[in-house]
C-alpha cells in the first residue's frame, strides 16, 4: 500500500518543473512581447502588420494544437530535435508574447504620446524617448496586465503533460495510475496551483505598489 | 561694445518664409513668412484653427512643411539631410498641456535633457537643473513629482525644462490655456521675466497684457496666413481688418476684466 507520504515529495518536485516551465514561458514572452509592443506603437506600417499577424495567430490557436504543431511539426521539419521542456518554454514563450504584446502596447497608448513627443522635442531620438520616458512608466503600468498574464500562463503549463514534461499534472498522473487513487493526488496539485497562482500575483501586486509614482493615479 | 550689442541684437535668429502645410488636402498654412531676432519675443494668436499649433510645430520639425524654408541661425532646417536631434536641442517647446515626464520629479524632469541629450554628468545636470528651478521659483519642489504640483507649478516646470537645454529660442504654444484662471499669473511673471532677459521666443497666447508688456511684434494669424502684424498695442487696439478686430473684441469679453 502506497501512502500519501510517499507521492507528495514527488509531486512537489513538479512545482520546480512548473515554475520552469512558467519563467522561461514569461522570460520569452518578455524579449519577444515588447519589442513587438514597441514596433506596433512607433514602427512602420510593414512592422506594425507583421506583429499583428504573429499575436493574431498565437492567440487564435489553442495552446494544444501549437505544442503539437511545433513539437511534432515544425521543429522537426526545421531540423532541431528539442526535448519537450525546452519545446513548451519556446511555444509557452512565444505565445505569451503574442498577449504580453497587447498588455505593453496597452500601457504605452496610456502613457500617451505627450510625453514622447516632449522627450523628442528635447532632442532624445526615438529609441531614447523610449527608453528614457516611454517605458519606465508603461512596464509599471503593465504590472497588473502582467500578473494576470503570469496566472494564465501558470494554468495553461499544465498542458505539457501532454508532451510528458515532468511539471505537476504529469507526476500527479503518475501517482493516479500507481495507486488508482485519483482524489488526493488531483486535490493535492489543484492546492499546488492555487498556491503559486496566489503568491506570484501577490509578489507582483506588492512589487506594483512599490513602484507607484507619488500623486499619480494611472486611468486604466 | 555698443555697436557689437546692437549688432547682436539684430543678429536673425529665426527665419520662415512661405511656409505652406497641408493636412489631408486641407491647407492649414498659406505663405507664412517672418523672422524673429535675438532676444525678441514675438506674439502670435488667432482664432482656433488658424495654424499656430502647426506652425510651431513645423518650426520644430515635429511636422514637415509641404513647401516654403526655414533657417535656424542660418541653417537651413528644411533639407532633407537636417539632422533633426541636433535642430531639437536649439529649439525649446512648451506645451499646452505641460507634458511633464510624469515618473520623474521636477529636478528631473528638467535634468534629463541635459544627461541624455547634452551628457552632462548627473551632478553638473542636477546642479544646472537646480539653478534653473530656482529661477521659475520651484526650487524648494525640486523634489516633487508632476501629480504632486499645481498647474502652474507645472507648467514652470516644463519652462524650465525647455529652458535648461539653453536653447536659441523658446516656443510656447499657447502656454497657459489649460491653467485654471488664478494660477495662470504665475506661470506669466516667469515668462515676462525672461522676455526681459532677452530669451529669444515665439508665444502663441491671447493673453493680451503679457504681450503689449514683452511682446516686440504681434502677428495675427487667420486661416493660414498672417493677416496683421505690427507692435502688439497697434494690431489690439488699432485693427485693420474686421476679422482681428472681431477677436479682440470677443477676447476682451473673455478675459478682459481681469487686468494681467
Ligand atoms: N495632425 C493633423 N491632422 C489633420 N489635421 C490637422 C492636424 N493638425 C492640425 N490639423 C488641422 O489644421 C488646422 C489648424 O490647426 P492648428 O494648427 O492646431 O490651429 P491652432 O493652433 O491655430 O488652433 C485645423 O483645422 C486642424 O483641424
Ligand atoms: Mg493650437
Amino acid at each position: 500500500m502506497v501512502s500519501v507520504v510517499d507521492y507528495v515529495p514527488y509531486i512537489l518536485e513538479g512545482v520546480l518543473w512548473t515554475l520552469g516551465l512558467v519563467g522561461g514561458g514569461l522570460l520569452i514572452g518578455f524579449i519577444v512581447g515588447l519589442p513587438s509592443a514597441i514596433a506596433q506603437v512607433y514602427g512602420h506600417r510593414f512592422l506594425k502588420i507583421m506583429v499583428e499577424v504573429y499575436a493574431w495567430f498565437f492567440r487564435s490557436v489553442p495552446l494544444l494544437v501549437l505544442l503539437f504543431l511545433f513539437y511534432w511539426g515544425i521543429f522537426p521539419a526545421l531540423g532541431f530535435k528539442l526535448d519537450p521542456l525546452t519545446c513548451s518554454i519556446l511555444v509557452l514563450g512565444i505565445r505569451s508574447g503574442a498577449y504580453q504584446s497587447q498588455i505593453f502596447r496597452g500601457a504605452i497608448t496610456s502613457v500617451g504620446e505627450g510625453q514622447y513627443i516632449a522627450a523628442r522635442t528635447l532632442g532624445m531620438s526615438k529609441m531614447r524617448a523610449i527608453y528614457h520616458i516611454v517605458l519606465p512608466q508603461a512596464l509599471r503600468i503593465s504590472i497588473p496586465g502582467w500578473a494576470n498574464e503570469y496566472a494564465i500562463i501558470l494554468k495553461d503549463s499544465a498542458i505539457c503533460f501532454t508532451l510528458g514534461v515532468m511539471e505537476i499534472l504529469t507526476r500527479t498522473r503518475y501517482v493516479v495510475m500507481a495507486t488508482l487513487e485519483p482524489l488526493i493526488p488531483y486535490f493535492i496539485a489543484g492546492a499546488l496551483f492555487i498556491v503559486l497562482t496566489y503568491s506570484g500575483t501577490k509578489i507582483l501586486n506588492t512589487i506594483y505598489d512599490k513602484l507607484k509614482i507619488p500623486g499619480l493615479i494611472w486611468r486604466m | 561694445m555698443e555697436d557689437v550689442e546692437s549688432m547682436v541684437e539684430d543678429e536673425i535668429v529665426l527665419k520662415v518664409e512661405d511656409l505652406y502645410k497641408s493636412y489631408n488636402n486641407v491647407i492649414v498654412l498659406k505663405g507664412i513668412s517672418f523672422e524673429v531676432r535675438r532676444g525678441e519675443t514675438k506674439i502670435i494668436c488667432g482664432p482656433s484653427g488658424s495654424g499656430k499649433s502647426t506652425l510651431l510645430r513645423c518650426i520644430n520639425l515635429l511636422t514637415k512643411p509641404d513647401k516654403g524654408m526655414i533657417w535656424l541661425e542660418g541653417e537651413e532646417l528644411t533639407t532633407r539631410s537636417i539632422n533633426i536631434n541636433k535642430v531639437r536641442q536649439k529649439i525649446g517647446f512648451v506645451f499646452q498641456e505641460f507634458n511633464l515626464f510624469n515618473h520623474l520629479t521636477a529636478l528631473r524632469n528638467v535634468s534629463i535633457g541635459l544627461e541624455v541629450v547634452k551628457k552632462m554628468k548627473r551632478e553638473e545636470a542636477y546642479k544646472r537643473a537646480m539653478e534653473v528651478l530656482r529661477k521659475v521659483g520651484l526650487e524648494e519642489h525640486a523634489h516633487k513629482y508632476p501629480a504632486e504640483l499645481s498647474g502652474g507649478q507645472k507648467q514652470r516646470v516644463a519652462i524650465a525644462r525647455a529652458l535648461a537645454m539653453n536653447p536659441s529660442i523658446i516656443l510656447y504654444d499657447e502656454p497657459t490655456s489649460a491653467l485654471d484662471p488664478q494660477l495662470i499669473g504665475e506661470v506669466l511673471e516667469v515668462m515676462k521675466a525672461l522676455a526681459r532677459e532677452k530669451v529669444t521666443s515665439i508665444v502663441v497666447t491671447h493673453e493680451m497684457g503679457f504681450a503689449q508688456s514683452v511682446g516686440d511684434e504681434m502677428l495675427f494669424m487667420y486661416d493660414g496666413k498672417i493677416i496683421e502684424r505690427g507692435p502688439p498695442e497697434e494690431v489690439i487696439h488699432n485693427p485693420k481688418t474686421e476679422i482681428a478686430k472681431k477677436f479682440f473684441e470677443r477676447i476682451q469679453e473673455l478675459y478682459g476684466r481681469e487686468k494681467r
